[in-house]
């Protein structure tokens, strides 16, 4: 079998436990090139990994998009300067 | 400092640490989840940094040091109450999010974080968390640190971080559930056929 996958440049099958174990490593891109293309191949076609996938990564987006941004960043920005400035801080 | 020294440390901090002041802002707001507590916060991290800019090493990660700083300086300025609670393995928590996975799909809340707005209680279920589980949650999917960038800054093994961040989202995720159950919110996607469908598992 790695023969195989060797001679047509296939990432090796992995079981869907290895997927569950991996997973949140996978959607975090912490995963080697080779390992993430298995994971995806994996993910793409088992009936029970890619909900599970699809609900984690679901959940990141929405973490994701509760981010909050400052509402008057250029205000904070000048007060900031200020205040370095009083430490002797001459922007240059 | 001579002039010249002093004209080329001010260069220098300019360019490279107030260059971070955006994501700086975002990390601090995370923190404190209050916008007059983060720009104290925003504040004092600059100014810690300004006072001691000559033990940053120039070439190495500013954006990482002025992320010590500012999280060493909320922990050490606000007081926060800090429950500190230590994770299980990040494998079993990595097995533990599929059995939540699969009991929030028979709950019928498999599409539960794609098709509802969960905007505050994501930040209420955040703000619940034990701090260093939070912080693992604040630099990694709030900060886009990777896990060795948020391993540095918190000071403890890659290995922490991912058993705490995977603890964390299973918390966050089980908020969530509750979240949808007491709201009410009813899912539009259908429930999984129990039988399965013909595609390959292993």
């Amino acid at each position: 079998m790695r023969i195989f996958n060797r001679l047509f440049r296939r990432a090796p099958m992995i079981d869907c436990d290895t997927v569950m174990r991996q997973l949140w490593d996978y959607l975090d891109g912490e995963l080697t090139p080779e390992r993430s293309e298995a994971i995806r191949r994996h993910v793409e076609m088992c009936s029970r990994c890619r909900p599970h996938s699809e609900f984690e990564r679901a959940f990141l987006v929405a973490v994701k998009r509760s981010r909050r941004e400052h509402s008057q960043p250029e205000r904070l920005r000048g007060v900031l300067v200020e205040a370095l400035a009083e430490q002797g801080f001459a922007p240059q | 400092m001579s002039d010249p020294a002093k004209r080329e440390k001010d260069r220098a901090f300019g360019a490279e640490a107030l260059r971070w002041f955006p994501e700086l802002t975002r990390f601090a707001l995370s923190l404190t989840r209050n916008e007059a507590d983060a720009d104290d916060l925003v504040q004092e991290t600059f100014l810690r940094a300004y006072a001691s800019w000559d033990s940053f090493t120039p070439g190495t990660e500013c954006r990482g040091w002025l992320f010590v700083i500012c999280r060493n300086t909320f922990r050490r300025t606000l007081l926060r109450e800090s429950r500190q609670v230590e994770a299980d393995d990040a494998e079993l928590e990595a097995l533990a999010a599929a059995a939540l996975h699969a009991s929030a799909l028979q709950a019928g809340y498999g599409t539960l974080f794609s098709e509802f707005d969960l905007s505050d209680a994501i930040g209420r279920a955040l703000e619940a968390l034990p701090e260093n589980f939070r912080e693992a949650v604040t630099l990694v999917d709030l900060n886009d640190q990777s896990y060795e960038d948020a391993a540095r800054i918190l000071d403890v093994p890659v290995g922490t971080v991912r058993s705490r961040l995977f603890r964390a989202r299973r918390l966050m995720q089980e908020a969530l559930i509750d979240h949808a159950r007491d709201a009410g919110l009813v899912s539009t996607a259908p429930r999984p056929n129990p039988k399965g469908g013909k595609e390959m598992t292993s």
